[in-house]
């Protein structure tokens, strides 16, 4: 029923404005410095892009101390001349709500579906707050194909630098790919547009107050609209420039509820992506061009510290997923970095084999799941270490080049995930002892876009 | 002189020939019952072996970490673990079914005292059962926080964890068997007690520093440095 869940106070607001035909939500805690141009951007799209359309624009906040609700109300587009608008648009209504419940991202996407929900919206879009790349157009990338193309999922398609979302290119994107069959390239991307029959299917699901309230929601959604037939596209965005993460907070969290949102939903969708095999490309909308990026400093001796310290200490939870010979050799390999960090490789199909042992470690032992996720972030670094020495060279294309390779190896590899899935140990595929040409690595790994 | 020898030695073949005649006929008994006993047992964990196939016990076993308990490699079977209870249960209760034939005060008592016992004993078993797998599962979460925060001799802290949480099992089970309860206690009390103490100083000389640095301002060049790092890529 349109207005369940929604807090008294957002109520009031929306009985106000009665009905919508776009809202894009805003999810933020402490973004003052940021969220002022995210919503100037969004206003600017809709008024440009969706003049015909009455919309609004919801911040869902988490309790910002910073002044950042205050920031969201003041934001003004400013000159509207500067637009260049042919013709006179409707002023994009603007609300700013605290969201209740547990804290994190998909608490605030939760509240603002209910209020698209509530508003009768045709479409929804959401923008992350920290955003220093969003443009006006963005808005329409996201909306256009829910408005006018009939799809129920726009995932974002962006430039990132070639160390920035490991997550996703070393596991989410690869491992999604290969269940659900679909390329869609950026599953956690953060902007996501919406059709009014997707946001529904959200709102009846019962594991809001899951890892799904914090940061497994994009991946969520994304398995969702792969998993149950919705209609998904993505739409190229441009350079995704974003504030650097809080350092303070605890960003190892990060890691495990994405990858234990993505064994959830598998086990979940297992019957789906059991049935499906290889994959296709997803139809991508906007104008593909290059752009210039921002350095992203990386730390190899740390990561790589942390993965002989996993390798020395981890022995016996890894042991709960992976079998004797992955151990041995993923201590020789860390054994190796600490002689030569700069010719360090972990091999494709060993990671691989590590994150689908995981995944039917994940099914079979529901007590140690905590234990098993958090075990694999030295895994995770490990692979990240490897990445870094990998792709120090390559350029955008070849990056993505390599991206590609990895993916194939988890496609070619998805019969050892089913048969570690049923619980049968499966034939452990053979480990390429190749490794990438040692290069003299530069001081500091400090890359210019 | 020789018909008292006499007499004495006819009393004393007198009271063994009692004697055998009282204790050999139950302990023939007993030695009849104990190896019907061993014969039932071995014939029921053969019988069990053969066809109980307890694939949802089996998932439980694996699922729960117990298994891993006593198997290294997970796999500790429903069959076995049903099959061998069996077993040491028809062993132990014709053990006592052995005592019994010699229908004496003190075996009498020992078979009362072990069918009262037992429920306790169980009990027990079931609490440090519990306190191992308790045990297990800190200490691997002990174990993988503290590699993950880079903390030196995790796998000691990881050690220190599971003796911890055994040991309160032990207390808790000797106080249920109401066993050396005071010696269980006192240890008990000593070692929370010196741990209590030992995380007191710890977190006071810590704290010294991080009250310092609290005090101190950060500037951003130095978050960049120390914290960043490893996940900025995120």
């Amino acid at each position: 029923m349109p207005g369940d869940g929604i807090p008294e106070d957002s109520l009031r607001r929306l009985g106000e404005l009665g009905k919508a035909d776009i809202v894009v939500g805003i999810p933020s805690y402490n973004n003052a410095r940021t969220i002022g141009h995210v919503v100037r951007a969004v206003q600017a799209g809709l008024a440009k892009h969706f003049p015909q359309f009455t919309s609004v624009i919801v911040n869902s906040d988490g309790g910002s101390t910073d002044g950042t609700r205050e920031a969201v109300l003041a934001a003004e587009v400013g000159d509207e001349r500067l637009l260049m608008l042919s013709t006179p648009a409707l002023p994009a209504h603007r609300l700013s709500l605290a969201y209740h419940g547990i804290s994190g991202k998909g608490s605030a996407f939760r509240l603002v579906f209910q209020i698209a929900e509530a508003l009768g919206a045709r479409a929804c879009a959401v923008a992350d707050s920290d955003l220093r790349s969003i443009t006006p157009e963005w808005i329409e990338l996201l909306l256009r194909p829910v408005l006018y193309g009939g799809y129920d999922f726009v995932a974002p398609y962006y430039h990132r630098h070639k160390y920035d979302g490991t997550i996703t290119n070393s596991i989410v994107y690869p491992l999604t790919r290969s269940l659900y069959g679909l390329r869609v390239r950026q599953p956690i991307g953060g902007d996501f547009g919406v059709s009014r029959a997707m946001l529904r299917r959200y709102l009846e699901r019962p594991d809001w107050e899951t890892d799904v309230a914090r940061y497994g929601i994009d991946i969520w959604m994304t398995t969702i609209a792969l998993a149950e037939g919705f209609r998904v596209c993505q739409s190229f965005l441009g350079a995704k420039l974003h504030d650097a993460k809080d350092p303070g907070s605890d960003l190892s969290a990060m890691l495990h509820q994405v990858v234990g949102s993505v064994f959830l939903l598998m086990q979940e969708y297992e019957p789906v992506w059991r049935a499906r095999q290889g994959s296709q490309p997803a139809d991508l909308f906007g104008f593909r061009f290059d752009v210039g990026l921002d350095p992203v400093a990386v730390n190899l001796e740390r990561m790589l510290a942390a993965l002989a310290r996993g390798a020395q200490d981890l022995a016996e939870v890894w042991s709960l997923a992976l079998e004797g010979e992955t151990i041995e050799t993923l201590r020789r390999l860390a054994r190796d970095a600490v002689r030569d960090p700069a010719a360090f490789h972990l091999p494709d199909e060993l990671w691989a084999r590590i994150i689908f042992d995981f995944a039917g470690a994940h099914r079979s032992r529901p007590l140690e799941r905590t234990h098993l996720l958090k075990s694999l972030t030295p895994l995770y670094l490990g692979r990240v270490a490897s990445w870094v020495v990998e792709a120090e060279k390559l350029g955008a294309a070849e990056v993505e080049e390599r991206i590609e390779r990895l993916c194939l190896c988890f496609e070619e590899r998805k019969p050892y995930l089913l048969a570690r899935y049923a619980g049968q140990p499966g034939a452990a595929p053979a480990l390429a002892e190749t490794r990438p040409e040692a290069r003299p690595r530069e001081e500091g790994m400090e890359v210019s876009p | 002189m020789i018909a008292t020898v006499q007499q004495v030695l006819e009393m004393a073949l007198g009271r063994l020939i009692q004697t055998v005649t009282a204790f050999v006929p139950p302990l023939l008994a007993g030695l009849a019952i104990l190896l019907s006993a061993f014969v039932i047992a071995r014939l029921a964990r053969w019988v069990l072996n053969r066809i109980f196939k307890g694939i949802v016990l089996d998932r439980f076993l694996y699922r729960s970490g117990i298994s891993s308990l006593f198997d290294s490699s997970g796999r500790l079977r429903a069959t076995r673990i049903v099959s061998t209870s069996a077993y040491w249960i028809i062993l132990g209760a014709g053990a006592l079914t052995a005592l019994s034939a010699f229908d004496t005060e003190l075996t009498t008592q020992m078979v009362a005292t072990t069918v009262f016992l037992f429920p306790k004993l169980v009990t027990a078993g079931a609490i440090l059962l519990a306190g191992v797998w308790l045990a297990q599962y800190l200490g691997r979460g002990a174990l993988v926080w503290a590699s993950n925060e880079g903390i030196p001799a995790c796998r000691k802290l990881a050690a220190a964890v599971r003796v911890v949480v055994v040991f309160v099992a032990v207390v808790v089970a000797a106080d249920h068997l109401n066993f050396a309860r005071s010696v269980f206690l006192a240890a008990f009390i000593l070692l929370v007690g010196g741990a209590t103490l030992a995380a007191s100083i710890a977190i006071g000389f810590g704290a010294r520093g991080a009250a310092a640095r609290c005090f101190e301002p950060r500037r951003d060049d130095e978050l960049s440095e120390v914290e960043r790092p490893v996940w900025h890529h995120l």
